[in-house]
Protein backbone atom coordinates (compact mmCIF):
# COMPACT_ATOMS: atom_id res chain seq x y z
CA UNK A 1 0.00 0.00 0.00
CA UNK A 2 1.39 3.34 -1.16
CA UNK A 3 2.16 5.63 1.98
CA UNK A 4 0.13 8.95 2.12
CA UNK A 5 0.60 12.13 4.69
CA UNK A 6 -2.33 13.65 3.77
CA UNK A 7 -4.61 14.81 6.33
CA UNK A 8 -7.78 16.69 4.40
CA UNK A 9 -11.01 16.45 6.13
CA UNK A 10 -14.50 16.97 4.38
CA UNK A 11 -16.74 15.73 6.74
CA UNK A 12 -18.05 18.98 8.29
CA UNK A 13 -21.44 18.16 8.26
CA UNK A 14 -20.13 15.36 11.16
CA UNK A 15 -18.57 17.77 13.19
CA UNK A 16 -15.79 20.43 12.98
CA UNK A 17 -12.70 21.48 14.27
CA UNK A 18 -12.93 23.75 17.42
CA UNK A 19 -11.54 27.45 16.11
CA UNK A 20 -8.04 28.40 18.41
CA UNK A 21 -10.27 31.57 19.92
CA UNK A 22 -12.66 29.20 21.35
CA UNK A 23 -10.44 27.13 22.57
CA UNK A 24 -8.38 29.94 24.41
CA UNK A 25 -11.26 31.33 25.61
CA UNK A 26 -12.70 28.64 27.44
CA UNK A 27 -9.23 27.21 28.94
CA UNK A 28 -9.69 30.75 30.71
CA UNK A 29 -12.89 29.43 31.74
CA UNK A 30 -11.52 25.83 32.69
CA UNK A 31 -8.34 27.12 34.53
CA UNK A 32 -8.93 30.51 35.90
CA UNK A 33 -13.22 31.43 35.87
CA UNK A 34 -13.78 28.02 37.23
CA UNK A 35 -16.44 29.25 39.57
CA UNK A 36 -20.11 27.58 39.49
CA UNK A 37 -22.20 29.99 37.64
CA UNK A 38 -24.90 30.04 40.56
CA UNK A 39 -22.67 31.18 42.78
CA UNK A 40 -22.71 34.39 44.12
CA UNK A 41 -19.20 34.96 45.01
CA UNK A 42 -17.03 37.24 42.57
CA UNK A 43 -15.47 34.38 40.53
CA UNK A 44 -19.03 32.64 40.40
CA UNK A 45 -20.71 35.67 38.67
CA UNK A 46 -17.28 35.95 36.26
CA UNK A 47 -18.79 32.64 34.85
CA UNK A 48 -22.05 33.89 34.87
CA UNK A 49 -21.41 37.07 33.01
CA UNK A 50 -19.34 34.96 30.24
CA UNK A 51 -22.49 32.64 30.10
CA UNK A 52 -24.98 35.71 29.53
CA UNK A 53 -22.66 36.98 27.63
CA UNK A 54 -22.68 34.50 25.27
CA UNK A 55 -26.67 34.09 25.58
CA UNK A 56 -26.98 37.65 23.99
CA UNK A 57 -24.84 36.23 21.01
CA UNK A 58 -26.66 33.70 20.44
CA UNK A 59 -30.21 35.58 20.67
CA UNK A 60 -28.78 38.35 18.91
CA UNK A 61 -27.74 35.63 15.96
CA UNK A 62 -31.31 34.58 15.28
CA UNK A 63 -33.44 37.96 16.47
CA UNK A 64 -34.65 36.65 19.78
CA UNK A 65 -34.27 38.18 22.66
CA UNK A 66 -31.83 36.82 25.74
CA UNK A 67 -34.24 35.11 27.63
CA UNK A 68 -35.52 33.22 25.20
CA UNK A 69 -32.36 31.28 25.17
CA UNK A 70 -31.86 27.50 26.78
CA UNK A 71 -28.56 25.54 26.88
CA UNK A 72 -28.43 22.34 26.61
CA UNK A 73 -26.14 19.79 26.22
CA UNK A 74 -26.70 19.53 22.70
CA UNK A 75 -28.74 19.40 18.97
CA UNK A 76 -30.12 15.60 20.26
CA UNK A 77 -31.53 17.38 23.56
CA UNK A 78 -32.98 20.32 22.17
CA UNK A 79 -35.00 17.99 19.72
CA UNK A 80 -35.91 15.86 22.45
CA UNK A 81 -36.74 18.99 25.07
CA UNK A 82 -38.92 20.50 21.85
CA UNK A 83 -41.04 17.46 20.99
CA UNK A 84 -41.21 15.79 24.34
CA UNK A 85 -41.92 19.34 26.29
CA UNK A 86 -44.55 20.67 23.55
CA UNK A 87 -46.33 17.15 23.87
CA UNK A 88 -46.67 17.29 27.76
CA UNK A 89 -47.44 20.62 27.96
CA UNK A 90 -50.03 20.43 25.07
CA UNK A 91 -52.49 17.02 25.87
CA UNK A 92 -55.47 19.28 26.90
CA UNK A 93 -55.32 20.71 23.15
CA UNK A 94 -54.32 17.51 21.32
CA UNK A 95 -51.66 14.85 20.34
CA UNK A 96 -50.96 15.25 16.60
CA UNK A 97 -47.37 16.06 15.86
CA UNK A 98 -46.38 16.32 12.09
CA UNK A 99 -42.91 16.20 10.77
CA UNK A 100 -40.75 15.69 7.63
CA UNK A 101 -39.86 11.90 7.20
CA UNK A 102 -35.76 13.34 6.63
CA UNK A 103 -35.58 14.47 10.08
CA UNK A 104 -32.64 13.76 12.29
CA UNK A 105 -33.14 10.19 14.06
CA UNK A 106 -33.36 12.79 17.23
CA UNK A 107 -36.62 13.77 16.19
CA UNK A 108 -37.36 10.77 14.84
CA UNK A 109 -36.96 8.17 17.34
CA UNK A 110 -38.54 10.63 19.78
CA UNK A 111 -41.70 10.61 17.78
CA UNK A 112 -41.27 6.91 17.51
CA UNK A 113 -41.10 7.02 21.40
CA UNK A 114 -43.64 9.68 21.47
CA UNK A 115 -46.05 7.09 19.36
CA UNK A 116 -45.83 4.15 21.88
CA UNK A 117 -47.30 6.97 24.91
CA UNK A 118 -50.53 7.97 22.51
CA UNK A 119 -48.79 10.75 20.20
CA UNK A 120 -50.09 10.45 16.26
CA UNK A 121 -47.57 11.46 14.17
CA UNK A 122 -47.51 12.21 10.59
CA UNK A 123 -44.50 11.90 8.77
CA UNK A 124 -44.19 14.19 5.50
CA UNK A 125 -42.93 12.96 2.01
CA UNK A 126 -40.13 15.26 0.69
CA UNK A 127 -39.59 15.35 -3.18
CA UNK A 128 -36.84 13.91 -5.10
CA UNK A 129 -34.60 16.58 -4.32
CA UNK A 130 -35.39 16.63 -0.56
CA UNK A 131 -38.02 19.51 -0.33
CA UNK A 132 -41.02 19.40 1.97
CA UNK A 133 -44.23 20.62 -0.25
CA UNK A 134 -46.33 22.97 2.02
CA UNK A 135 -49.58 21.92 0.40
CA UNK A 136 -48.47 18.73 1.95
CA UNK A 137 -48.38 20.03 5.55
CA UNK A 138 -51.36 21.90 5.07
CA UNK A 139 -53.32 18.60 4.08
CA UNK A 140 -51.31 16.83 7.14
CA UNK A 141 -53.16 19.45 9.69
CA UNK A 142 -55.92 18.54 11.55
CA UNK A 143 -57.74 19.86 14.99
CA UNK A 144 -55.96 17.52 17.05
CA UNK A 145 -52.41 18.66 15.63
CA UNK A 146 -50.06 20.63 18.13
CA UNK A 147 -46.59 20.96 16.55
CA UNK A 148 -45.11 20.85 13.01
CA UNK A 149 -41.26 19.80 12.98
CA UNK A 150 -39.17 20.91 9.85
CA UNK A 151 -35.74 20.72 9.79
CA UNK A 152 -34.07 24.27 8.25
CA UNK A 153 -31.46 22.25 6.15
CA UNK A 154 -30.91 18.70 6.00
CA UNK A 155 -27.74 16.85 6.84
CA UNK A 156 -27.31 14.33 4.90
CA UNK A 157 -28.64 16.70 1.00
CA UNK A 158 -28.12 20.12 2.60
CA UNK A 159 -31.55 21.02 1.13
CA UNK A 160 -32.71 24.16 2.56
CA UNK A 161 -36.62 23.92 3.36
CA UNK A 162 -39.07 26.27 2.88
CA UNK A 163 -39.53 27.04 6.55
CA UNK A 164 -40.49 30.63 5.96
CA UNK A 165 -43.27 29.53 4.31
CA UNK A 166 -44.19 26.60 6.90
CA UNK A 167 -43.87 28.98 9.99
CA UNK A 168 -46.92 31.09 8.23
CA UNK A 169 -48.86 28.40 7.79
CA UNK A 170 -48.25 27.46 11.52
CA UNK A 171 -49.08 30.78 12.74
CA UNK A 172 -52.38 31.18 10.66
CA UNK A 173 -53.46 27.91 12.45
CA UNK A 174 -52.70 28.59 15.80
CA UNK A 175 -49.85 25.69 16.13
CA UNK A 176 -46.60 25.68 17.38
CA UNK A 177 -43.50 25.30 15.20
CA UNK A 178 -40.08 23.89 15.52
CA UNK A 179 -37.22 23.75 13.07
CA UNK A 180 -33.67 21.68 13.93
CA UNK A 181 -30.94 24.49 12.59
CA UNK A 182 -27.93 22.36 13.71
CA UNK A 183 -26.54 22.25 9.86
CA UNK A 184 -27.72 26.06 9.12
CA UNK A 185 -26.95 28.00 12.17
CA UNK A 186 -24.56 30.90 10.74
CA UNK A 187 -24.25 29.42 7.79
CA UNK A 188 -28.21 30.60 6.58
CA UNK A 189 -29.82 33.31 8.07
CA UNK A 190 -32.06 33.11 10.12
CA UNK A 191 -34.89 35.58 11.65
CA UNK A 192 -37.38 33.82 14.39
CA UNK A 193 -39.76 36.47 14.11
CA UNK A 194 -40.03 36.94 10.31
CA UNK A 195 -40.04 33.33 10.03
CA UNK A 196 -42.50 32.47 13.02
CA UNK A 197 -40.98 30.04 14.41
CA UNK A 198 -41.67 29.08 18.20
CA UNK A 199 -38.70 26.88 18.81
CA UNK A 200 -35.34 26.28 17.31
CA UNK A 201 -32.78 24.03 17.99
CA UNK A 202 -28.87 24.73 17.80
CA UNK A 203 -25.82 23.24 18.55
CA UNK A 204 -22.07 24.60 18.21
CA UNK A 205 -20.11 22.00 17.34
CA UNK A 206 -20.90 21.95 13.55
CA UNK A 207 -19.97 25.64 13.81
CA UNK A 208 -16.20 25.38 15.06
CA UNK A 209 -17.15 25.47 18.28
CA UNK A 210 -17.05 22.31 21.29
CA UNK A 211 -18.57 19.42 21.18
CA UNK A 212 -21.62 18.65 24.27
CA UNK A 213 -23.40 22.40 24.19
CA UNK A 214 -25.89 23.43 21.78
CA UNK A 215 -29.28 25.80 22.95
CA UNK A 216 -33.06 25.91 22.29
CA UNK A 217 -34.98 29.19 21.55
CA UNK A 218 -38.38 28.97 23.06
CA UNK A 219 -40.45 31.75 21.82
CA UNK A 220 -41.81 33.68 24.99
CA UNK A 221 -45.28 32.28 25.65
CA UNK A 222 -44.75 29.11 24.15
CA UNK A 223 -46.42 26.11 26.28
CA UNK A 224 -43.56 23.93 26.83
CA UNK A 225 -42.72 21.28 29.96
CA UNK A 226 -39.09 21.81 31.72
CA UNK A 227 -36.83 19.05 30.35
CA UNK A 228 -34.69 18.73 33.27
CA UNK A 229 -35.77 18.82 36.41
CA UNK A 230 -33.48 19.60 39.58
CA UNK A 231 -31.96 23.30 40.50
CA UNK A 232 -33.60 26.29 39.31
CA UNK A 233 -31.22 26.98 36.22
CA UNK A 234 -32.58 28.08 32.97
CA UNK A 235 -35.27 30.24 34.94
CA UNK A 236 -36.17 26.50 35.94
CA UNK A 237 -36.84 24.94 32.78
CA UNK A 238 -33.82 23.00 31.98
CA UNK A 239 -31.37 22.12 35.47
CA UNK A 240 -28.16 21.04 36.10
CA UNK A 241 -24.74 23.03 36.56
CA UNK A 242 -23.91 25.24 34.42
CA UNK A 243 -21.31 24.11 31.63
CA UNK A 244 -19.42 27.49 31.30
CA UNK A 245 -16.85 26.24 29.66
CA UNK A 246 -18.77 24.81 26.74
CA UNK A 247 -21.14 27.86 26.54
CA UNK A 248 -18.33 30.61 26.23
CA UNK A 249 -16.61 28.90 23.84
CA UNK A 250 -20.37 28.51 21.91
CA UNK A 251 -20.89 32.05 22.16
CA UNK A 252 -17.44 32.62 20.77
CA UNK A 253 -18.07 29.98 17.85
CA UNK A 254 -21.25 32.26 17.02
CA UNK A 255 -19.37 35.92 17.32
CA UNK A 256 -17.21 34.97 15.20
CA UNK A 257 -18.53 33.41 11.88
CA UNK A 258 -18.23 35.24 9.14
CA UNK A 259 -21.19 35.13 6.00
CA UNK A 260 -17.49 35.75 3.82
CA UNK A 261 -16.73 32.49 5.08
CA UNK A 262 -19.90 31.07 3.86
CA UNK A 263 -19.15 32.22 -0.22
CA UNK A 264 -15.99 31.23 -0.37
CA UNK A 265 -17.00 27.38 1.04
CA UNK A 266 -20.38 27.40 -1.38
CA UNK A 267 -17.40 29.01 -4.56
CA UNK A 268 -15.95 25.87 -3.51
CA UNK A 269 -18.45 23.24 -3.19
CA UNK A 270 -19.71 24.35 -7.03
CA UNK A 271 -16.20 24.00 -8.35
CA UNK A 272 -15.99 20.23 -6.95
CA UNK A 273 -19.08 19.82 -8.83
CA UNK A 274 -18.30 21.21 -11.79
CA UNK A 275 -14.87 19.56 -12.08
CA UNK A 276 -16.49 15.81 -11.51
CA UNK A 277 -19.09 16.71 -14.14
CA UNK A 278 -16.35 17.59 -16.56
CA UNK A 279 -13.90 14.32 -15.62
CA UNK A 280 -16.00 11.29 -14.94
CA UNK A 281 -19.65 10.22 -16.39
CA UNK A 282 -22.59 8.22 -15.07
CA UNK A 283 -22.52 9.95 -11.90
CA UNK A 284 -26.10 11.39 -9.69
CA UNK A 285 -26.29 14.64 -7.33
CA UNK A 286 -28.65 14.26 -5.02
CA UNK A 287 -30.15 17.40 -3.75
CA UNK A 288 -30.16 20.24 -5.45
CA UNK A 289 -28.05 23.05 -6.52
CA UNK A 290 -27.15 26.65 -5.95
CA UNK A 291 -28.71 28.91 -2.91
CA UNK A 292 -31.24 25.57 -1.84
CA UNK A 293 -28.54 23.94 -0.94
CA UNK A 294 -26.65 24.42 2.06
CA UNK A 295 -22.78 25.97 1.26
CA UNK A 296 -20.80 23.37 2.45
CA UNK A 297 -22.48 20.41 1.59
CA UNK A 298 -21.91 17.71 -1.46
CA UNK A 299 -23.76 14.34 -1.90
CA UNK A 300 -22.97 12.20 -4.68
CA UNK A 301 -23.32 9.12 -5.99
CA UNK A 302 -20.93 7.33 -8.77
CA UNK A 303 -22.54 4.72 -10.88
CA UNK A 304 -21.56 1.15 -9.73
CA UNK A 305 -18.68 2.15 -7.28
CA UNK A 306 -20.15 1.58 -3.79
CA UNK A 307 -20.11 4.70 -1.20
CA UNK A 308 -18.20 2.17 1.26
CA UNK A 309 -15.71 1.35 -0.93
CA UNK A 310 -14.57 4.90 -2.21
CA UNK A 311 -14.88 6.23 1.30
CA UNK A 312 -12.53 3.27 2.56
CA UNK A 313 -10.10 4.07 -0.39
CA UNK A 314 -9.89 7.68 0.55
CA UNK A 315 -9.61 7.24 3.48
CA UNK A 316 -6.21 5.25 3.11
CA UNK A 317 -5.53 8.63 1.32
CA UNK A 318 -5.83 10.73 4.42
CA UNK A 319 -9.47 12.22 3.00
CA UNK A 320 -12.00 11.63 5.28
CA UNK A 321 -15.69 11.96 4.09
CA UNK A 322 -18.68 9.98 5.15
CA UNK A 323 -21.06 7.61 3.18
CA UNK A 324 -24.45 7.70 2.73
CA UNK A 325 -25.26 4.81 4.65
CA UNK A 326 -25.22 3.87 7.99
CA UNK A 327 -24.47 0.46 9.78
CA UNK A 328 -27.04 -1.16 11.80
CA UNK A 329 -27.19 -4.75 12.67
CA UNK A 330 -24.33 -5.46 10.53
CA UNK A 331 -26.31 -4.68 7.94
CA UNK A 332 -25.18 -1.67 5.47
CA UNK A 333 -28.63 -0.34 5.73
CA UNK A 334 -29.38 2.40 2.70
CA UNK A 335 -29.53 6.10 3.81
CA UNK A 336 -33.13 6.85 5.41
CA UNK A 337 -33.19 10.54 3.34
CA UNK A 338 -32.22 9.18 0.12
CA UNK A 339 -34.64 6.47 0.09
CA UNK A 340 -37.36 9.11 0.80
CA UNK A 341 -36.29 11.05 -1.81
CA UNK A 342 -37.29 8.22 -4.09
CA UNK A 343 -33.97 7.18 -4.30
CA UNK A 344 -33.17 3.52 -5.41
CA UNK A 345 -31.70 1.18 -2.81
CA UNK A 346 -28.76 0.80 -4.94
CA UNK A 347 -27.92 4.47 -6.07
CA UNK A 348 -27.99 5.21 -2.23
CA UNK A 349 -25.72 2.46 -1.45
CA UNK A 350 -23.22 4.59 -3.92
CA UNK A 351 -23.84 8.09 -2.09
CA UNK A 352 -20.93 9.91 -0.45
CA UNK A 353 -20.81 12.51 2.05
CA UNK A 354 -18.58 15.56 1.28
CA UNK A 355 -18.58 18.39 3.86
CA UNK A 356 -16.38 21.46 3.58
CA UNK A 357 -15.44 24.64 5.97
CA UNK A 358 -14.15 27.90 6.67
CA UNK A 359 -10.45 26.09 6.62
CA UNK A 360 -10.79 23.71 3.15
CA UNK A 361 -8.51 24.89 1.28
CA UNK A 362 -8.69 25.07 -2.99
CA UNK A 363 -5.63 22.56 -3.28
CA UNK A 364 -7.59 20.24 -0.70
CA UNK A 365 -10.40 20.09 -2.71
CA UNK A 366 -8.15 19.74 -6.04
CA UNK A 367 -6.46 16.67 -4.51
CA UNK A 368 -9.65 15.18 -3.52
CA UNK A 369 -11.42 15.36 -7.10
CA UNK A 370 -8.35 13.90 -8.89
CA UNK A 371 -7.95 11.29 -5.90
CA UNK A 372 -11.65 10.56 -6.54
CA UNK A 373 -11.05 10.58 -10.15
CA UNK A 374 -8.71 7.94 -9.98
CA UNK A 375 -10.22 5.40 -7.86
CA UNK A 376 -13.52 5.37 -9.62
CA UNK A 377 -11.69 4.84 -12.78
CA UNK A 378 -9.63 2.32 -11.72
CA UNK A 379 -12.44 0.43 -10.37
CA UNK A 380 -14.61 0.88 -12.91
CA UNK A 381 -11.61 -0.32 -15.10
CA UNK B 1 -31.24 68.98 45.30
CA UNK B 2 -30.33 68.37 41.88
CA UNK B 3 -32.07 65.44 40.58
CA UNK B 4 -30.17 62.30 38.97
CA UNK B 5 -31.02 61.08 36.25
CA UNK B 6 -29.95 57.94 34.41
CA UNK B 7 -28.43 57.20 30.77
CA UNK B 8 -30.49 53.32 30.52
CA UNK B 9 -32.88 51.72 32.43
CA UNK B 10 -32.49 47.86 33.64
CA UNK B 11 -35.31 45.50 34.62
CA UNK B 12 -33.92 43.06 36.66
CA UNK B 13 -37.65 42.07 38.18
CA UNK B 14 -38.11 38.34 38.68
CA UNK B 15 -34.62 37.53 37.24
CA UNK B 16 -32.73 35.24 39.93
CA UNK B 17 -29.32 35.69 41.63
CA UNK B 18 -26.35 35.74 40.02
CA UNK B 19 -27.89 35.80 36.63
CA UNK B 20 -28.93 39.85 37.77
CA UNK B 21 -25.84 40.90 38.62
CA UNK B 22 -23.98 39.38 35.48
CA UNK B 23 -26.49 41.16 33.25
CA UNK B 24 -26.16 44.30 35.17
CA UNK B 25 -22.57 44.03 34.84
CA UNK B 26 -22.96 43.17 31.69
CA UNK B 27 -25.05 46.34 30.72
CA UNK B 28 -22.60 48.70 32.82
CA UNK B 29 -19.63 47.27 30.13
CA UNK B 30 -21.41 48.63 27.72
CA UNK B 31 -22.17 52.33 28.81
CA UNK B 32 -19.59 55.23 29.15
CA UNK B 33 -17.85 57.06 31.50
CA UNK B 34 -19.90 59.32 33.77
CA UNK B 35 -22.65 57.39 32.49
CA UNK B 36 -25.99 56.06 34.96
CA UNK B 37 -27.78 52.94 34.75
CA UNK B 38 -31.02 52.53 37.03
CA UNK B 39 -31.76 48.98 38.07
CA UNK B 40 -34.71 47.91 39.36
CA UNK B 41 -34.61 44.37 41.10
CA UNK B 42 -36.53 42.15 43.61
CA UNK B 43 -36.53 42.72 47.38
CA UNK B 44 -34.84 39.74 49.43
CA UNK B 45 -31.85 38.07 47.92
CA UNK B 46 -31.16 40.31 44.97
CA UNK B 47 -31.43 43.71 46.96
CA UNK B 48 -28.64 41.94 49.25
CA UNK B 49 -26.61 40.72 46.36
CA UNK B 50 -26.52 42.98 43.38
CA UNK B 51 -25.33 46.11 44.85
CA UNK B 52 -22.38 44.39 46.57
CA UNK B 53 -21.87 42.62 43.44
CA UNK B 54 -21.27 45.81 41.25
CA UNK B 55 -19.47 47.94 44.06
CA UNK B 56 -16.57 44.97 43.91
CA UNK B 57 -16.37 46.33 40.83
CA UNK B 58 -13.83 49.43 41.09
CA UNK B 59 -15.58 50.69 38.03
CA UNK B 60 -18.86 51.46 39.09
CA UNK B 61 -20.34 52.80 41.84
CA UNK B 62 -24.01 52.73 43.50
CA UNK B 63 -25.61 56.31 43.92
CA UNK B 64 -28.75 55.75 45.72
CA UNK B 65 -30.86 52.41 46.57
CA UNK B 66 -34.78 53.18 47.26
CA UNK B 67 -37.35 51.31 47.47
CA UNK B 68 -40.10 51.88 45.36
CA UNK B 69 -44.12 50.84 46.48
CA UNK B 70 -44.23 47.81 44.53
CA UNK B 71 -41.26 46.80 47.12
CA UNK B 72 -38.97 46.44 44.02
CA UNK B 73 -35.57 48.49 44.62
CA UNK B 74 -34.06 50.86 42.50
CA UNK B 75 -30.47 51.37 41.89
CA UNK B 76 -28.66 54.34 40.46
CA UNK B 77 -25.12 53.67 39.06
CA UNK B 78 -22.25 55.13 38.20
CA UNK B 79 -19.72 54.57 35.59
CA UNK B 80 -16.48 56.07 37.61
CA UNK B 81 -13.95 54.76 35.24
Amino acid sequence: MPAYNMNIYLDNNATTKTDSRVTEIMTQYVESIYGNASSIHRIGIKASLGIENARNIIASKINAFPEEIYFTSGGTESNNWALKGVYNANKDKGNHIIVSSIEHPSILETTKWLAKNNAKITYLPVDKIGFVKIEDVRKAISKKTILVSVMHCNNEVGTIEPIEEIGKLCRKNNLIFHSDACQSFTKIKIDVIKQNINLLSLNAHKIHGPKGIGALFIKKGTPIEPFMHGGGHENGQRAGTYNSPAIVGFGKAVEIAKEQENTNIKNMRDYFISEINKRLSCYTLHGTVGNQRICNNINISFNNISGKSLFTELNKRGIYISTGSACSSNNLEPSYVLTAMGICEKVAHEAIRISLSKWTTLEEIDTTINNVCNIVNSIRK
Amino acid sequence: MKLITANEVLNLKGVPCPQNSAKALLKLASMDFNEILEIIIDDGEPKENVPSSIESDENYKVITLKKSEDNSWHLLVKVIQ
